[in-house]
């Protein structure tokens, strides 16, 4: 019987309902969007962040973290000693190569020349153009990859052959692509770390270790953490330039949010509670009459906050599915990507839902205090 | 006989008015009782204060044993659902809920619903073919017949009829006014406000209210034969 009488109270009040109910799925719209939007916003901007290439720098202590001097021996690590321990720490979110540089000369051009595992320049650095191909060997002797000023300086094109001298010893490979990074990388030129340490005649031997970590700031701190604790003899630290600018973005972008899902809270209560101090006048006759059928004003308010409440609740779905839509095609928009639904939106959003509906409820309060002696008598 | 209603020496004021002043009387199991009297004269306030609606100032008011005067909020709910069954001069059913569903809200506060004995009541009124019928689409005589059945499903000790022929055409009220002869002839106590000299007749025993007092009646027309 409950049941019965509170979806007639639906049908009966159908028109005046609407209102509420369009004001509750518009306000679980645009919460459930902007909460997806939250959620995802987090996994989207970090993604963007790790674009920009590494966030983390491993140098040898008292040395700059990129350094572009001759390789000296007293500001050098170890590969085989340290790679190893990197590689230990590092999770599958991480990416990571040893740098080592020298000034080399091409045809009596001064040109820094980067030793490094050539297969994994694209990962650390993604939004570098290539013109050509990138190299898939790890240690591919024969092959070097060029800055697009460098390539333009030295008159060098994909396809040429590359000789580099070092004091006594030259290194040749072919070119296999010319690199656009809008850096100061376009002047490098990049070839394997074995060559580059058999031309300096360091074997073994590397200036830092880059890595890209992906996550949020937080993650990244934690990373740089258990670095430091694996290699204390070393100089572990994040890129503060992009950790910081991500995190203080993530937290403005949250803070936005937040306070538009409060005041979409509050707008949506507003709009319930207008809505329902009408209905409580309406059905002030229907309360008395209840009251005088021997009805306990717990049991008829408990018909009304069953009613607030499953409107509240299927308000909330409703919104739901249409804020993960518009969260979609806003992430579209903002980020180029969709964001994904996130399902701990629609419990969350029929909560809040049903919870703002029941506040909005509020003026069924003072159908407790209908005499139900002066409603039958008409007044 | 038991007495179902004992008043005594009842007084309800309203401000400085006096709706009800010292009136005392019984009515006994079973007993169909008409209350008349011009408009203001009290006649409603007494059904409201045996109908646990309202409270007395003083005296007592006593149904089936129950002093209503003494009883808080909680106790006056119960007391209306397990004791009173209210006809009104309005009809007040619930205008969204169907004839059956007017019928089961009643047995919803009293206790637990029973779909089929609701259908039984509304039958036994002459409606078995419009239970599914909301208020509005019934005639005013039929929302009455709904109301009686409303006020008979649980069994109530006292029926309370408030002018229940007040808002029905002639051939209406004759239907209305048969269902509380069968009523009474099953033995219901009935208390019955009306205007009406003609239906007041019907009842057992007439009781005569003016400005909040009982008129005295003459020892032939306090009691009329069925």
């Amino acid at each position: 019987m409950f049941w019965r009488v509170v979806f007639q109270l639906l049908r009966g009040s159908r028109a005046r309902l609407t209102v509420a109910i369009l004001a509750l799925v518009s306000g679980a719209a645009v919460i459930s969007g902007l909460l997806n939007l939250d959620f995802g916003v987090e996994y989207q901007l970090t993604q963007q962040f790790r674009t920009l290439g590494a966030n983390v720098v491993i140098a040898p202590t008292a040395t700059p973290s990129v350094p572009e001097s001759t390789l000296t021996n007293s500001a050098l690590m170890d590969e085989n000693a340290i790679m190893p321990q990197v590689k230990q720490v590092a999770t599958a979110n991480v990416s990571f190569a040893p740098f080592a540089y020298v000034i080399a000369q091409v045809g009596g051009t001064q040109v820094v020349a980067v030793g490094t595992w050539l297969d994994q320049l694209h990962n650390l650095n993604p939004t570098w153009k290539m013109d050509g191909q990138w190299i898939s060997s790890r240690a591919a002797a024969s092959q070097c990859l060029v800055g697009r000023n460098a390539a333009k300086q030295l008159h060098l094109t994909t396809g040429d052959s590359l000789v580099l001298h070092y004091l006594a010893r030259t290194s040749q490979c072919k070119i296999s692509g010319i690199i656009d990074s809008g850096a100061v990388d376009d002047n490098q030129v990049f070839l394997s770390l074995d060559s580059l340490q058999a031309l300096a005649d360091l074997p073994g031997k590397m200036s830092v270790v880059q890595l890209s970590v992906n996550g949020t700031p937080s993650r990244i701190g934690a990373t740089v953490d258990r670095l430091r604790s694996a290699l204390p003899q070393l100089q572990v630290h994040p890129i503060r330039e992009v950790t910081e600018a991500e995190g203080a973005l993530l937290s403005r972008i949250r803070l936005l949010i937040i306070s538009m899902v409060i005041l979409i809270l509050v707008l949506t209560a507003l709009c319930v509670l207008a809505t329902m101090a009408a209905l409580a006048m309406e059905r002030r006759a229907d309360v008395g009459l209840m009251k005088a059928l021997g009805g306990s004003i717990a049991r008829i308010v408990t018909f009304f906050v069953a009613e607030v409440g499953l409107l509240g609740a299927v308000g909330g779905l409703v919104g739901a599915v249409l804020g993960v839509g518009l969260s979609y095609w806003m992430g579209l928009r903002v980020f180029g990507t969709a964001v994904a639904p996130q399902w701990q939106i629609f419990p969350i959003t029929i909560i809040l839902m049903t919870l703002v509906a029941m506040a909005g409820a509020w003026p069924l309060r003072m159908l407790g205090k209908v005499k139900p002696a002066i409603i039958l008598r008409g007044e | 006989m038991a007495s179902v209603v004992q008043i005594e020496n009842l007084r309800k004021e309203f401000g400085k008015v006096r709706a009800l002043d010292g009136v005392s009387f019984e009515i006994q199991e079973g007993e169909w009782i008409a209350i008349m009297g011009p408009s203001g004269s009290g006649k409603t306030t007494l059904i409201n204060i045996l109908g646990g609606l309202d409270t007395p100032t003083s005296g007592r008011a006593l149904v089936d044993g129950v002093d209503v005067g003494r009883l808080d909020e909680d106790g006056l709910t119960r007391f209306r659902a397990e004791k009173i069954g209210f006809v009104f001069q309005q009809f007040h059913l619930v205008s969204y809920l169907t004839a059956l569903e007017n019928v089961m809200l009643a047995q919803y506060f009293h206790s637990t619903t029973d779909e089929s004995e609701a259908r039984q009541a509304l039958d036994r009124v002459g409606l078995g073919d419009r239970i599914e019928h909301l208020p509005a689409q019934l005639s005013g005589g039929e929302q009455q017949r709904v109301a009686v059945a409303r006020a008979l499903i649980n069994h109530p000790k006292l029926v309370l009829a408030d002018e229940p022929t007040g808002n029905l055409d002639e051939a209406n009220e004759k239907i209305v006014l048969d269902l509380l002869r069968d009523l009474h002839a099953d033995g219901r106590t009935i208390l019955m406000v009306t205007h009406a000299a003609s239906i007041g007749s019907l009842a057992d025993r007439r009781i005569d209210f003016s400005h909040g007092h009982l008129v005295p009646q003459p020892a032939s027309l306090s009691s009329h034969s069925r």
